[in-house]
């Protein structure tokens, strides 16, 4: 079975001006289909930028990057917008709900841009949100829910169009251990139903929750242990 | 569809934070679409007003002054002093003229009239055949008209306008009634209908009419008539007919080759034309200050817009994550620009159409909507938003989630 991501040899240099800075230094990794990956490293080891590529918000500098078998190098911006609202779902550290839309519209968002239109769309919302516990609020503002409420609406978001891959960048970055522990079941509660989900953290016990840890240093994977 | 409405309640909130801002912009779409629409109807009122002026002075009329006419403002007399026209030309147009269909020659003076103690210093009194009220559209409420007898009889007997009569006899009938006009006691036989102001603003029911032979003989003693009114057949017939009047008149009148004319056929289509000259110009100051208006309405909104680009960078490179592609970014912000217009244009046509009613009943214009001129103005707006949506949303689609993420 072909591996969901393959990456052999993927480089990521940033230019500022005349400098050339090379973040990632040839990484090779494979993630297959329901793994619950955790990716471990120091503040600037490039865990952000590999998460960018693995969700093809970013494309490598050099190497192969092939998600669901499919060659990521070379396709177009909108390509790569494509992609991501089928294939991918992503958390961020700061939650990103937008201030003007409903928490039911924001967890809608992704099938404004779908290919094909999705048929029930509303009854699938509000069946995730009723999962997270969250259905009475579908109404309201995201600024009157709780850090921990914003975090599980925005994993509701990443799972409005049913992707294969959810990417975490420290989803758990802004809430306190009591709720970041909630929100790791919610993920681990995802990867048990089938999802693949890989998580970006500095936090031990977070990353615990994973079965498996890529430890990263200075752009290259120093060592993978199952967790 | 549902995005459509998704996005717009996101900008309205959006706009909520410039809400002086977006008034401001608006506003220059309103008054875009406001004057547009406004000259629009107006211009359409005045051509249907100038036409019904026209057909209102009688169907298919030449008029045939005699002098020069010379023209120096909108109020100049359309007729000269000089009285060189003669019953002889009037009759000679008619019998070897075959695109004529009834002559109406005419004289006319300004005499005071008088009945008992009241006394109007100076009234148009007109000298007219009895094919005059034909030609000139020219009908009588009450009593009777002037007949062929009255006329070859010198009849003293007088038909009145409303505004004379009334002034003379307010509530009273005048048909019976017995007026001095000048010196010589007329009868009035009848009264006018109502005929309203002519082009030149003159109130036509402000004058009274008796036989042509009456006045000549009785009144200014004198054989010759101020002006000879023409009905050709048919509106095709009228420019020939011109033509053929003026060749007629020159032979009869003796003027050779290098002289000058002592008459003037006039063309009606000039005599309307200074009141749609000052409409020309007023509607061209009025469409320069709807492109004025639109273009800063466009700057307001180009401002407006990317200040909301700014301010929403972060959900822009969300939009962008979860799979907008650049082009539904582009899309989204120009439909957000138009909004804008357009809600601006569209209070703008409502009001530009409510002054334009306003404007006509004052002016005294049949109202008239003009269709293009609504549809230039609901054009002209949603073009502002879009031209003014152009460079912040492309603005918009350089933003990239990486950035976004990095930022905080
Ligand atoms: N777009 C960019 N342009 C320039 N430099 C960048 C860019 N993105 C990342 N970098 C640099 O690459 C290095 C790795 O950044 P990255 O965000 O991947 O680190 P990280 O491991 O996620 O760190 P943290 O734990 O602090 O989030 C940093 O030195 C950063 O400054
Ligand atoms: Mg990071």
């Amino acid at each position: 079975m072909t591996p969901l991501c393959r990456m052999e040899d993927v480089r990521k240099t940033f230019r500022m001006g005349d400098d050339a800075v090379e973040v990632l230094k040839g990484i090779d990794l494979e993630i297959v289909h329901g793994e619950f990956a955790a990716i471990m490293g120091t503040s600037g080891s490039g865990k952000s930028t590999l998460m960018n590529l693995i969700g093809c918000l970013d494309v490598p500098t050099s190497g192969r990057y092939l998600l669901a078998g499919r060659e990521v190098l070379g396709l177009k911006d909108d390509d790569l917008s494509v992609l991501r609202n089928a294939h991918i779902g992503f958390v961020f550290q700061n939650f990103y709900l937008l201030p003007y839309a409903t928490v039911l519209e924001n967890v809608l968002l992704p099938t404004l841009y779908r290919e094909n239109a999705m048929d029930g769309a509303r009854e699938r919302a509000v069946e995730l949100l009723r999962l997270i516990g969250l259905e009475a609020r579908m109404r309201f503002r995201p600024n009157r829910l709780s850090g921990g409420e914003q975090q599980r609406v925005a994993i509701c978001r990443a799972l409005m169009n049913d992707p294969e891959l959810l990417l975490a960048d420290e989803p758990t970055g802004q809430l306190d251990s009591k709720t970041a522990a909630e929100i790791m079941n919610l993920l681990a509660k995802m990867n048990e139903r089938g999802k693949t989900v890989i998580v970006v953290t500095h936090d031990p016990a977070i990353a615990a929750c994973a079965k498996r840890i890529i430890r990263i240093k200075d752009g290259v994977i120093v060592d993978e242990q199952a967790g | 569809m549902k995005r459509t409405l998704l996005n717009l309640k996101i900008a309205l909130g959006s706009l909520g934070n410039f809400k002086l801002r977006t008034a401001l912009a608006t506003l220059g779409v309103f008054f875009g679409t406001f004057s547009l629409v406004v000259v629009g109807n107006l211009s359409d009122s005045l051509a249907l007003k100038t036409e019904q002026e026209i057909a209102n002075l009688g169907n298919n009329l030449i008029i045939v002054v005699s002098g020069q006419v010379r023209r120096h403002g909108p109020n100049t007399p359309l007729i000269s002093r000089a009285t060189n026209l003669t019953l002889g030309d009037a009759e000679a147009i008619a019998n070897t003229l075959p695109a004529t269909s009834r002559v109406a020659p005419s004289g006319f003076r300004a005499f005071p009239v008088r009945r008992g103690n009241t006394v109007l210093k100076a009234i148009a009194v007109n000298g007219v055949t009895p094919d005059f009220g034909e030609v000139r559209n020219f009908e009588i409420a009450a009593g009777s008209p002037i007949t062929e007898e009255d006329d070859r009889l010198q009849r003293k007997v007088a038909l009145i306008g409303r505004t004379t009569a009334e002034k003379l006899f307010g509530e009273e009938n005048p048909v019976g009634k017995t007026i001095l006009i000048w010196r010589v006691p007329c009868q009035i036989i009848g009264v006018m209908a109502e005929k309203g102001a002519d082009v030149a603003g003159n109130d036509q029911d402000n004058q009274l009419f008796i036989p042509l032979k009456t006045f000549l003989r009785n009144f200014v003693n004198q054989e010759n008539v101020n002006i000879i009114y023409v009905q050709a057949v048919s509106a095709e017939a009228i420019d020939p007919l011109r033509g053929e009047i003026e060749a007629l008149l020159r032979v009869r009148h003796k003027i050779r080759k290098e002289m000058k004319d002592d008459f003037t056929v006039v063309d009606l289509k000039e005599v309307t034309a200074l009141k749609s000259q000052a409409m020309g110009l007023i509607s061209v100051l009025g469409r320069i200050a709807a492109a004025a208006s639109f273009l800063i309405g466009a700057l307001g909104i180009l401002s407006i817009m990317i200040l909301i680009v700014n301010e929403r960078r972060v959900e822009i490179g969300i939009r962008r994550a979860v799979g907008s592609r650049k082009r539904d970014i582009i899309l989204q912000f120009l439909m957000e620009s138009s909004f804008i217009s357009v809600s601006g244009g569209m209070i703008g046509m409502a009001a530009g159409f409510l002054m334009s009613l306003a404007i006509a009943k004052v002016l005294d214009y049949p109202v008239t909507i003009s269709g293009l001129g609504l549809l230039v103005a609901f054009a002209a707006s949603a073009l502002s938003g879009i031209v003014a949506g152009i460079y912040p949303s492309f603005k918009a689609t350089q933003i990239h989630p990486v950035d976004i993420i990095r930022e905080i």
